[in-house]
C-alpha cells in the first residue's frame, strides 16, 4: 500500500463499518477528499456480521453491496485496512496523523481465486463468527470483502504452511517479508467510526457464561441462525448439538447497570425480538421467552413489537434474572427470579440461554488521541480542539439505521472544518 | 404496644400525612434510596429466603412509593434478611437494600407496628439490650433469654435442642458457663451507655423522631 | 461510427486458461464479435495487463472495450477506463466457478464462455460513454422548508459549509415547537438536568446571517423545476409571492400533537388536564416559579399518564411510539422538582423508553424524587382534583391516584402534506371529470407543504402512519423524491437530538444534490452515473406509462401530453424504458438495444442437441451478486443459462423477453430484489412491475403456443447464493419436463 497525499483538505474516517463507510461516502460525494482506515482486512464491520436487520428482517450485504458499489466507483476515497491509528497531533483544521499499516502478507496482486487458502492446512478461529468455527490461515475474511484480497494469518508467516501459501500463488500476491508500515498523512478532520463491542458477559458472574455451554450472548446467537454461520442456521445446543426448543433470552445483560454498563444499549431489544423470528421461522414449535425490564421499542418499530406479542410461542416476563444454574443431567440452564408484575418467583429451566449483551465502545486497536472528549461511558462526544468528531456507535449505542443517520451528521461536521479551513486560507 | 409507642405512630402519620415516602426517607435507614430502585426484581430473585418473604424488597420499594404505609410496617419480610448481601452486589441501581431492610425493620419497631409474634424483633431487642448493658455480648444469658421468651416450657425444649451446641461451644472454650454470673465487660461501661443514648438522642432529633 | 474501434481483452488467469479454450474465445470475439483487437493476457488485472488495455486506448486508438475476465464486481479498480465504454464478460464467476469441473462439462462451458464472449462483443458496439450533462447556471442554494430546530438545523449547517439557505416558515418567527418549550431535554454529558433549547439564539444567528434568506409568514405555494433549478414561489401572509431558485430542498414541516380532545376517557378537555403542550405553557408562564394550573392553584402533584392514545393496535389512536414522550415527561416532571421538591410527581408508564445515555436522565430524575409507576391507566377525571383510575402492574391491583394536575403525553402526527397515494386516486378520477374526485383532489392538495408541480402529486410519498421515510434501514436519506429530503419529526417520531441530527445529515445531502445536479451526475444509488434518458418523441405513443410509473416522479407532462424527462431528479434505474411500449426511450449505456442484442447474439442450439437456453435476467444489486456468491462458494448450476445484469427489474422491457422467446430460449428467469410491503427494490417497485408486466403477456405467450412456466420472476437476496443455484437447476429440471421451446429454429 503506497502512502497516500493527504492535505488538510482532506478528511480522516478512523473505522470501516457501516458508520465509517458512510461519513467517508457522504462526503466523498461532496467532492472532499477522503481516508478511510480500518484496523481488520475488510470493510464492513459488525453489521456484515449480523444475518438480518429489524424491523424488515432484511439482509446487511443489501445495504453493503450498494455502499461498496459506492466506494469502488469513487476515486475520492481511498481505503486503507490493516491500519490503525498509533497517533494524532496538532488543532482543527491542521491534523498530523501517524498510521500503522499491519501486513496482510498478501499484495495487490491477489485475484481471490483462492489456491493459497486450499495449499495451507493450519486453521485459525473464524473472527466472523465470533470465533464460533476456524478457518484455513489463508482466508477471504467474508464473501463481500472489500478489499477483495486473501490474507494470511500472522501464526503461519514463518512455518511451512506459509511457503505453501506462496509457492501455490500463480500471480506473486504472497509476500512473506511483508512489515509494519508508519505513514504520517495531514488532514483537517478525522471522524472516529470505530464501532462497539459487545459487553464482555464473563463479567456477569451470576449467569455463568463462562461456566455453562449452553448460555451464549446473542451475537452469538445471531451467527447460529445465520445459515452462513456455523451451524447452517440451525440453533444446536453448544452442549450438545441438540435443537434448542426452549429458549430464553435476558435482557440488559451488562446493561443499565451500575455494576456493568450504566447505559441503556438501546438496541437490545429489538435485537431480541428479531431474534425470536428468527427462531419462528427456522422451527415453528420453539418456544422464546423474553426476561425484561423495559421494552425499549421506540418510534415506528412499535409495528414489530406488536407483531412478535401476537406469535403464541413468544412469551414475556418483567423480571431481571437473579441468577443461573445448572441441570447437570440434560446441561439445561435454570433461570432463578421473581416476575415483578404481580410477584410470582420462578425457577425456570430452559435448553438455551441468550444473553442480551450491551454495546460499549470498542476498545481494541484503538487508541484515542487525548483531544477526544468522552462521555461517561466512554462514547466519544466531540474533541477540544473541535476538529474531531465520533460516528456510528462509537459516538451513542445506535441501530443501523441511526448510525447512518448519526454518521452522516459526522461526515458534515467534518466538511465545515474544511471548508473553514479552505475559506480562512483564501481569505 | 405500649401506650408511648403508638404514640409514634401516631405522630408519624400526622406529620407525614400521606406522605409515606417521604416519611422513610427521612426516618429509615437509606430511605432516601427507595426512589432509585427500577423495579427490575434482581434483589426479589437474588435472595436465599426470597420464598419466604411475604413481600420482596422490590416490592416494598414500589407500596412504598405507592403509599402503602400500614402493610410496609406492619410484614413480617424484612425481618428474615439475614445481610448475605446478594441482593446489593446484583442491584443495578446499587441501592443498599440489605440497610434499607434493616432500617424499615428498625422504624417498624420504634413505631411499635411489628406483628407482636415476630421473633425476629423479639431477638433484636434482647441482643441489644444486652450488649449496651455491659459493652459486650454476654453469649450465655443472651441465648438462655431467647429460649425462654416463650415461656418456661418452651425455653427448656429449646435448651434441650440446644445442648449439643452448647456443649460443644463450651469444651471448645467458646462459651463460658461462669458468665451466668455476670460475663465479660468493659472499662467504661457507663461511657458505653452515655455514647449510645448520645447517639440515639442525635439520630432521633435528625429524624424528628425525638 | 467510423472512429470507433473495438477491443476485446480475454484473461487466462485465475485457472480460466486451463478451464477454457482460449484460442476459442478469441476466435469467436474475431470472427463473430468482430473485434479490431484482441489480446490475451495470464493475468490482466495486474499492473502490466492494465498498461496493455491503457497504451492501447492512448495510443492505439481504442474507443470500446470488451474486458473477458472476472465478474464486473471484482477489480472494478483495477479495469478503471473511464473515458471508454466498457463492457465484461464474467468468465471467472459466472462461467468456470459455477459449471461442474471435469472433462464431462468442457463442452457445455466453453459454449458458455463463448455465448458470453458474443454478448459481450454485440453489447459493448451499443454503448457510448455518457458525457454527462453539465449545466452552466445550476443553484446550489439550499431551500429548508420549516423554520423549526430541524429546519434551523439543517440551514446552519448548510450554511457552516459555505452554502447560501433560503428558510421559509409559516409562523412569524423562527423556532417551531421549540418556542413552546420551556426548556429542553439534556442531549450531552452529564445528561443529569433539562437545558435552554437554544432555539432563540439559532433563530438570532440565522436571521442576522448574511448568507440566510428567511421568509416569515410564509408558505411554498409551488415547487417546479428539478434539482440544481427548483423555481419555488413563496406565498407571503400579506399575499405577495417572491420567487426563489435553489438547488435542493430539506422539508423540516415538523409535527402536531395529537389532539388531546380525542381522549376523553382520559381526561382529555376536561379541566387540569393537558398535554405535555399544554405543560410547557403553564412552565413557560411560571418562569421559574411555582407552576399554576389554568385555575391559578399552585400544583402541588401531578400525575403524567404515558402512551396517551399512542401504542394503539386497536385502530382508534396513533398505533406508534413517539419515541421522545418518555423522556420529555421525564423533564416535566424535573420542572416541578427543580422548583420544589416536595410537589408530588409520578410518571405513570407501560414501558420507560429512555434508550442510551437517557439512563443518565432517568436515574437523575430519580434523584430527584420523581415516582415511577408501572401502570395502565383506564380513567382520567378531571376537574378540582383530578383521578387517574389505573392497574399498578408491580402490585397487581387496580387503583386510584389524584392530583392536581395530570399531563397527557400525546403522540407526534406528522406534517408531512398530501398523501399523494390518495392524491393519485382522486386526481385521476378528476381527470375522467368526476366532480366528488375534483373537490377531494383539492382539499388533498389544500394541506400539501411543497406544492410540487410534478405530475404524480405536489408532496413526496409517505411511508408509514403520514411520515415521509425512506424505506431502507442502511439509507435513511433515500427519499422518493431526488434533491428532496425529509427531516425531522416529519420523516419519523422523534426527540429534538436526534431531529438536530437529522437535519445535520440532510444538509449535507442536500449539498450533495446540488453538487451533483450541477455536473449532471446521479445522486446515490447509481451515485455519479452520468447516464441519463433520452426519449425519441416522434415515436412516443402517449401511453403515460413511464410518467405514471416513475418511482420517482422524474417524468411530467407537456401540454400536449408527451414526457418531459427531467435528468436531475432521475435515479438512472430504467423504470422508464422497461415501461415503454414503443421502446422511445434509452440511456447512452443502456437501452433495449443493448440487452435486446446481448439476448441475442446468444447461439441456440436446435433441438435435437438437447442443450436448452435459458435468459437469466438480474438485478445488479441483488440477484447478480448472489451469482456471483454462488461462483465464489463454488457451488454448480447448469451451464444452460446466460445471465445478462440489469439496473433494476422494472427496466426489464417485456422485448427482451419476446426475443428471447423468439429466438429459441426455452426460458427467461427474472431475477430481482424483494418486493411488497417489505421491499428491498431501491427503485421502489422495480420487482413488482415486473412481475405485473409478466402478468399481462402471459395471455400473449399463449397465443405464441407457449407455456406460461417459460417465464418466471423471483426475489433473491445476496446471500441466497445457495437458494438461486437450487432455483436455477430446479427451473432448468422443470424446462426438460415441458419440453424444448417450439419457436427453435425460427428465430
Amino acid at each position: 500500500m503506497t502512502a497516500s497525499i493527504a492535505t488538510n483538505q482532506t478528511i480522516l474516517v478512523v473505522g470501516g463499518g457501516i458508520a465509517g463507510m458512510t461519513a467517508a461516502l457522504e462526503a466523498a460525494e461532496c467532492g472532499k477528499q477522503v481516508i478511510l482506515a480500518e484496523k481488520s482486512p475488510t470493510l464492513g464491520g459488525r453489521t456484515s456480521m449480523l444475518y438480518r436487520y429489524f424491523p424488515k428482517m432484511c439482509f446487511p450485504s443489501c445495504g453493503l453491496e450498494i455502499n461498496l458499489k459506492r466506494v469502488r466507483g469513487n476515486p475520492n476515497v481511498r481505503v486503507m485496512t490493516m491500519t490503525e491509528v498509533a497517533a494524532v497531533t496538532g488543532s482543527r483544521g491542521d491534523y498530523t496523523v501517524t498510521l500503522k499499516v499491519k501486513p496482510r502478507y498478501v499484495n495487490e496482486n491477489c485475484t481471490a481465486c483462492g489456491d493459497c487458502g486450499k495449499a495451507v492446512s493450519a486453521e485459525v478461529p473464524n473472527t466472523f463468527n465470533y470465533g464460533l468455527n476456524k478457518v484455513k490461515a489463508a482466508y477471504l475474511p467474508h464473501d463481500m470483502a472489500y478489499p477483495q484480497r486473501f490474507v494470511i494469518d500472522a501464526s503461519i508467516v514463518a512455518t511451512p504452511d506459509g511457503e505453501a501459501a506462496k509457492a501455490a500463488c500463480k500471480y506473486n500476491a504472497v509476500d512473506l517479508g511483508m512489515q509494519e508500515e508508519t505513514i504520517e498523512i495531514k488532514v483537517g478532520s478525522v471522524v472516529w467510526a470505530t464501532g462497539w463491542r459487545p459487553y464482555d458477559a464473563n463479567k456477569i458472574q451470576p449467569y455463568g457464561y463462562d461456566r455453562y455451554q449452553n448460555v451464549i450472548t446473542s451475537l452469538e446467537f445471531e451467527r447460529l441462525c445465520d445459515p452462513r454461520g456455523p451451524t447452517g442456521g440451525k440453533i444446536l445446543r453448544p452442549s450438545d448439538g441438540k435443537e434448542a426448543k426452549n429458549i430464553a433470552f435476558i435482557q440488559c445483560a451488562g446493561s443499565r447497570d451500575e455494576n456493568h454498563l450504566r447505559h441503556c444499549s438501546r438496541i437490545c431489544c429489538m435485537g431480541t425480538l428479531k431474534q425470536t423470528m428468527y427462531v419462528r421461522e427456522i422451527d415453528t414449535e420453539a418456544k422464546s421467552t423474553i426476561y425484561y425490564i423495559d421494552i425499549r421499542v421506540i418510534d415506528r418499530l412499535e409495528d414489530f413489537y406488536q407483531d412478535v406479542q401476537k406469535d403464541p410461542n413468544v412469551g414475556f416476563v418483567k423480571s431481571k434474572v437473579a441468577r443461573i444454574a445448572l441441570n447437570e443431567a440434560n446441561g439445561n440452564p435454570i433461570l432463578h427470579g421473581v416476575d415483578t408484575e404481580g410477584y410470582k418467583r420462578y425457577a425456570a429451566e430452559h435448553d438455551l440461554v441468550v444473553l442480551a449483551v450491551g454495546m460499549e465502545p470498542e476498545v481494541v486497536g484503538v487508541q484515542l488521541p487525548e483531544d477526544i472528549v468522552l462521555d461517561s461511558s466512554n462514547f466519544i462526544e466531540g474533541s477540544k480542539s473541535g476538529g474531531m468528531f465520533g460516528a456510528g456507535s462509537a459516538s451513542s449505542p445506535l441501530d443501523v439505521n441511526r448510525a447512518v443517520q448519526n454518521a452522516t451528521a459526522a461526515s458534515m461536521r467534518a466538511v465545515q472544518v474544511i471548508h473553514k479551513t479552505a475559506s480562512t486560507e483564501a481569505a | 404496644m405500649s401506650e408511648a409507642l403508638s404514640q409514634a405512630n401516631s405522630q408519624a402519620i400526622a406529620r407525614y400525612k400521606n406522605n409515606f415516602l417521604k416519611e422513610v426517607e427521612e426516618r429509615v435507614e437509606d430511605g432516601h434510596w427507595v426512589k432509585m430502585c427500577m423495579q427490575c426484581g434482581v434483589c426479589a430473585g437474588s435472595c436465599p429466603f426470597g420464598p419466604h418473604w411475604e413481600h420482596s424488597p422490590q416490592k416494598l420499594f414500589m407500596m412504598i412509593r405507592a403509599g402503602k404505609r400500614e402493610e410496609v410496617l406492619s410484614t413480617d419480610s424484612y425481618w428474615l434478611c439475614t445481610s448475605c448481601y446478594n441482593c446489593i452486589v446484583r442491584c443495578p441501581r446499587k441501592l443498599p437494600i440489605t440497610h434499607i431492610m434493616h432500617g424499615l425493620a428498625h422504624y417498624a419497631h420504634r413505631l411499635g407496628t411489628v406483628p407482636p409474634a415476630q421473633p425476629g424483633r423479639a431477638i433484636a431487642v434482647l441482643f441489644w439490650k444486652n450488649v449496651v448493658q455491659n459493652g459486650r455480648l454476654n453469649e450465655l444469658t443472651f441465648s438462655l433469654k431467647m429460649y425462654f421468651r416463650d415461656g418456661f416450657g418452651q425455653g427448656v425444649k429449646n435448651a434441650m435442642a440446644m445442648q449439643g451446641i452448647g456443649l460443644g461451644l463450651v469444651k471448645t472454650k467458646r462459651l463460658n458457663p461462669m458468665e451466668i454470673l455476670g460475663g465479660h465487660t468493659c472499662k467504661d461501661k457507663g461511657g458505653i451507655q452515655r455514647m449510645v443514648a448520645k447517639a440515639a438522642e442525635i439520630e432521633n432529633k435528625r429524624r424528628g423522631m425525638a | 461510427m467510423a472512429d470507433n474501434k473495438f477491443a476485446a481483452y480475454i484473461c487466462s488467469g485465475c485457472g480460466l486458461g486451463e478451464a477454457l479454450n482460449i484460442a476459442g474465445l478469441e476466435k469467436v470475439a474475431k470472427t463473430e464479435g468482430k473485434m479490431a483487437v484482441i489480446k490475451t493476457h495470464p493475468f490482466l488485472c495486474n499492473a502490466e495487463g492494465v498498461k496493455m488495455i491503457q497504451d492501447d486506448i492512448a495510443n492505439d486508438g481504442v474507443t470500446h472495450v470488451c474486458i473477458a475476465a472476472c465478474s464486473r464486481r471484482a477489480k472494478a479498480e483495477a479495469f478503471h477506463f473511464p473515458t471508454v465504454a466498457m463492457s465484461r464478460a464474467n468468465l471467472r464467476e459466472g462461467v468456470i466457478w459455477i459449471v461442474s469441473e471435469g472433462a464431462d462439462h468442457d463442452e457445455v462451458r466453453q459454449e458458455m464462455a463463448e455465448d458470453y464472449i458474443r454478448m459481450s462483443c454485440a453489447e459493448i458496439k451499443k454503448l457510448v460513454q455518457p458525457g454527462g450533462n453539465k449545466k452552466e447556471a445550476s443553484s446550489k442554494k439550499i431551500l429548508v422548508v420549516g423554520g423549526g430546530m430541524s429546519g434551523m438545523t439543517a440551514a446552519q449547517s448548510a450554511v457552516d459549509a459555505g452554502y447560501e439557505v433560503v428558510i421559509v416558515e409559516k409562523a412569524g418567527q423562527l423556532g417551531g415547537f421549540a418556542n413552546q418549550l420551556w426548556k429542553r431535554t439534556p442531549f450531552q454529558s452529564p445528561y443529569a438536568d433539562a437545558q435552554p433549547t437554544g432555539a432563540p439564539e439559532l433563530a438570532a444567528a440565522l436571521s442576522s446571517n448574511p448568507k440566510v434568506k428567511v421568509y416569515l409568514n410564509s408558505t411554498v405555494a409551488e415547487t417546479a423545476g428539478a434539482p440544481g433549478r427548483f423555481a419555488i414561489k413563496i406565498a407571503q401572509e400579506s399575499g405577495s409571492i417572491s420567487e426563489e431558485l435553489c438547488g435542493a430542498i430539506v422539508q423540516a414541516s415538523g409535527f402536531t400533537t395529537y389532539p388531546i380532545e380525542k381522549l376523553p376517557e382520559l381526561g382529555g378537555g376536561q379541566a387540569n388536564v393537558v398535554d405535555q403542550a399544554g405543560l410547557e405553557a403553564l412552565a413557560k408562564a411560571a418562569n421559574g416559579g411555582p407552576i399554576k394550573r389554568a385555575d391559578g392553584k399552585e400544583v402541588k402533584s401531578v400525575v403524567f399518564v404515558q402512551c396517551a392514545g399512542q401504542r394503539d393496535d386497536s385502530g382508534t389512536h396513533l398505533p406508534y411510539c413517539s419515541g421522545h414522550c418518555c423522556a420529555t415527561s421525564i423533564k416535566q416532571a424535573t420542572y416541578f422538582k427543580d422548583q420544589n421538591p416536595d410537589i408530588d410527581t409520578v410518571v405513570m408508564y407501560q414501558d420507560l423508553r429512555v434508550p442510551g445515555m437517557g439512563e443518565d436522565f432517568y436515574r437523575s430524575a430519580q434523584n430527584k424524587g420523581v415516582i415511577f409507576t408501572k401502570g395502565k391507566a383506564s380513567k382520567v377525571t378531571g376537574g378540582d382534583s383530578c383521578k387517574v383510575e389505573f392497574k399498578d402492574l408491580i402490585l397487581d391491583e387496580d387503583t386510584a391516584a389524584e392530583a392536581d394536575l395530570v399531563v397527557l403525553a400525546t403522540g407526534q402526527v406528522p406534517n408531512a402534506g398530501t398523501d399523494i397515494e390518495a392524491w393519485t386516486v382522486a386526481a385521476t378520477a378528476a381527470d375522467g371529470g368526476d366532480e366528488a374526485a375534483k373537490a377531494q383532489k383539492a382539499e388533498l392538495q389544500s394541506i400539501s407543504v411543497l406544492n410540487l408541480k410534478y405530475r404524480q402529486g405536489p408532496d413526496m410519498p409517505q411511508l408509514k402512519y403520514g411520515f415521509a421515510d425512506s424505506h431502507f434501514i442502511c439509507f435513511p436519506y433515500e427519499t422518493r423524491r431526488t434533491g428532496i429530503y425529509a427531516v425531522g419529526p416529519m420523516r419519523r417520531p422523534m426527540d429534538m437530538h436526534q431531529a438536530q441530527e437529522d437535519a445535520t445529515g440532510a444538509a449535507l445531502k442536500a449539498i450533495q444534490a446540488v453538487e451533483n445536479a450541477a455536473l449532471g451526475r446521479a445522486a446515490h444509488p447509481r451515485a455519479w452515473d452520468l447516464s441519463f434518458p433520452k426519449a425519441r418523441l416522434e415515436g412516443c405513443t402517449q401511453c403515460k406509462r413511464c410518467t405514471v410509473e416513475c418511482p420517482f416522479g422524474a417524468i411530467d407532462e407537456d401540454e400536449r401530453r408527451f414526457p418531459v424527462f427531467n435528468e436531475e431528479r432521475c435515479r438512472r434505474c430504467g423504470t422508464c424504458m422497461g415501461a415503454c411500449p414503443v421502446r422511445v426511450i434509452s440511456f447512452e449505456n443502456y437501452s433495449c438495444d443493448s440487452v435486446g442484442v446481448q439476448v441475442k447474439a446468444v447461439e441456440v442450439p436446435d433441438e435435437e442437441d438437447e442443450k436448452p437456453r435459458i435468459l437469466i435476467l438480474a438485478c445488479e444489486n441483488d440477484a447478480y451478486p448472489a451469482l456471483d456468491m454462488a461462483g465464489m462458494q463454488r457451488l454448480t448450476y447448469s451451464a444452460y443459462v446466460r445471465v445478462i445484469p440489469v439496473r433494476c427489474l422494472g427496466s426489464v422491457n417485456t422485448i427482451w423477453i419476446t426475443d428471447a422467446l423468439n429466438s429459441g430460449y426455452d426460458g427467461v428467469m427474472m431475477m430481482g430484489c424483494q418486493k411488497g410491503e417489505n421491499y428491498q427494490c431501491h427503485f421502489v417497485k422495480g420487482s413488482e412491475m415486473a412481475y405485473y408486466r409478466l402478468s399481462k403477456i402471459g395471455d400473449t405467450l399463449k397465443g405464441m403456443g407457449l407455456e406460461p412456466e417459460r417465464m418466471q420472476t423471483y426475489e433473491i437476496a445476496i446471500t441466497d447464493a445457495t437458494r438461486v443455484a437450487r432455483l436455477i437447476d430446479e427451473y432448468v429440471a422443470q424446462l426438460n419436463e415441458i419440453g424444448p421451446s417450439p419457436m427453435k429454429g425460427f428465430g
